[in-house]
């Protein structure tokens, strides 16, 4: 794909003079810099926040040592055995992408057949939509009772979390194609295949990517209740906590969801990421791409 | 005579059923020789569009017969020997302005074996080659917009990067639904011209839906007026003006005279709906 970056970078009219005009992008004199985010303006909010929020958790763990241990004992927990967290952080984030990816791919395919067919969607989409609002995790226990303790229940639990939003989202972007692209199309006779791969799917992106965003991060609440109803289990941070809960080793807990919340966000920032260059052409993405 | 490019025999189409039915087309004949400008010009709801979805295949005529070239609308386009161009761009958002117009070249293959073979039932020559699209672009005066996404562009742009997608087919017959009429009135003068220019160049049989009674007059070898209630051709009137159509011929008297003539005929297809 030519980004419009290459043109511009090629095209002779605009090369040299705006160049020397505008400061670098590199530096804090652009209005629209690469390193903008070093502007107090930008920084200084959040780090008060979490300077705020900081002062507020001490005083917490110094009031109830018994619900929150202190900061530092956190992190001393996580540099004591940083092997232990990474190796079960490892464990729940195979789990959790792994159990996406199924929900995934099961979804996007019966996201197709439900745009493509009438029938499709008047059978598939009422029982998806009860199904939805069933509290799923629920359903965690009894599938570790008929699947034991291995990694089947939890990629379950994780893909059927994932499963929803996914085929929702998607059935609607397939078919939010404007209906003057459809007659156009319609009168050069594209086929079915040819619709759906040139022009249902990419206009289904922003509608898939509205629904990663929520489902990447929703992954891991899915492997994680699912190792914390499997008590037997042999790893992963949902594992890790439970077993540190029953002996009450507060800062353990607390460092296993430190790691839960990182993953989480990491996870978040890679969809930002890709969303951005996939959807540079979209509104919600033009402008902040830059 | 030559098979008429587009021939429509007694077509009526019905929307709904019963009490609520509303007649769209009732009775509509018309038949163009291939190569004319024809534009459509009537009150909003007289059919218009719904005569246009029928020649493009879009929609099936509840009664009567509707042939491209002595062939039905479906084969025809499966030949892709129709263009549309509708009231909006309906350009793709991810695609840039170049590759948006290529997209048609893309889909349906097997559309030039099937024309070939239309063409020569016809005992027309067979289409030529696919036209180099950034030529095209160029000659529409989008060659700095060629790389550029749809956004990007000015509506006026949008449109005439519509109008390009529909030519670069070399359709035999191009259906235009109002394609100007979300453009300003300059924009809407300089690409009148420019659609000119094009079709005089590719000649191709045009079908072009119209609420402005100067942008009728100015392109078209014949204005089909409509009226509504049910949606009926009431006249056909031919435009003798000289080509080519410059500014300047909007100026003359016989250019108000034959928009003073349209104009009567359509106040007359309102009063034939009120009475
Ligand atoms: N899909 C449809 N379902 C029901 N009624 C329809 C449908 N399409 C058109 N109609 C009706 O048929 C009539 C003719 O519609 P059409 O769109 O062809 O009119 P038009 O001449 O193009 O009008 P305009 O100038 O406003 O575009 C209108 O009364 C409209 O309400
Ligand atoms: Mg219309």
């Amino acid at each position: 794909m030519t980004s419009l970056d290459d043109y511009v970078a090629t095209s002779p009219e605009i090369e040299r003079p705006v160049a020397e005009a505008e400061p670098s992008r590199y530096s804090l004199r652009h209005p629209k810099s690469r390193i903008g985010f070093l502007r107090p303006k930008v920084w200084l909010p959040l780090v008060v926040m979490l300077v705020v929020l900081g002062a507020l958790w001490e005083w917490g763990a110094r009031s109830m040592p018994y619900l929150l241990p202190k900061l530092s004992s956190i992190g001393e927990a996580l540099a004591d055995e940083p092997d232990y967290y990474l190796r079960n952080a490892w464990v729940t984030l195979w789990e959790a992408l792994l159990g996406l990816g199924l929900g995934f791919a099961s979804a996007f395919v019966l996201a197709v057949l439900v745009s493509e067919h009438a029938w499709a969607r008047r059978a598939i989409m009422p029982v998806a939509v009860v199904l939805n609002v069933t509290p799923l995790v629920a359903i965690a226990p009894v599938l570790v009772v008929a699947f034991g303790f291995g990694p089947e229940p939890k990629l379950i639990v994780t893909g059927l979390i994932c499963f929803f939003p996914i085929l929702i989202n998607t059935s609607v972007g397939l078919r939010a194609v404007p209906p003057e692209v459809v007659q156009v199309y319609r009168t050069l006779k594209a086929s079915r295949l040819e619709m759906l791969w040139r022009i249902r799917v990419p206009s289904s992106l922003p509608y898939l990517f509205a629904a990663l965003r929520i489902v990447f991060p929703l992954s891991i609440v899915g492997a994680v209740v699912a190792e914390l109803s499997a008590p037997g289990a042999a790893a992963g941070l949902g594992t890790a906590i439970s077993l540190a809960s029953t002996m009450n080793r507060l800062p353990v807990v607390f460092a296993s969801i430190a790691m839960l919340a990182v993953m989480g966000s990491v996870l978040l920032l890679i969809v930002t990421i890709a969303e951005r260059r996939v959807l540079h052409w979209h509104e919600t993405t033009r402008g902040a791409a830059g | 005579m030559r098979t008429a490019a587009i021939e429509v025999r007694g077509a009526r189409r019905v929307y709904g059923f019963g009490a609520s039915a509303m007649v769209a087309l009732d009775d509509v004949d018309l038949s163009i020789q291939p190569g004319r400008f024809v534009s459509v010009i009537g009150p909003s709801g007289c059919g218009k569009s719904t005569l246009l979805r029928l020649v493009a295949g879009l929609e099936p005529a509840d009664r009567g017969e509707v042939g491209i070239h002595g062939v039905s609308p479906e084969e025809a386009c499966a030949a892709k020997m129709v263009g549309l161009v509708p009231q909006t761009p309906a350009l793709l958002p991810w695609l840039s302005v170049l590759k948006n117009v290529t997209l048609p070249q893309k889909v349906n293959r097997a559309a030039a074996r099937r024309r070939a073979a239309i063409g020569e039932a016809a005992d027309r020559v067979a289409p030529p080659e696919p036209p180099d699209m950034a030529e095209l672009l160029r000659k529409a005066g989008l060659a700095e917009a060629a790389h550029k996404l749809p956004s990007e562009l000015s509506g006026g742009m949008q449109q005439r990067t519509a109008i390009v997608r529909a030519f670069g087919l070399q359709p035999e017959v191009l259906l235009m639904d109002e394609p100007f009429s979300a453009l300003d009135e300059f924009t809407r003068e300089s690409l009148q011209e420019q659609l000119l220019d094009l079709w005089d160049e590719l000649k191709t049989t045009v079908l072009f839906v119209t609420h402005s009674v100067s942008e009728a007059v100015r392109l078209s070898d014949a204005i089909v007026v409509m009226a509504a209630k049910p949606g009926r051709i009431t006249d056909v009137v031919n435009v003798d003006l000289p080509r080519p159509r410059g500014r300047d011929l909007l100026k003359t008297p016989e250019f108000h005279q034959l928009e003073d003539l349209i104009r009567d005929k359509l106040r007359g297809a309102w009063h034939t709906r009120v009475a």
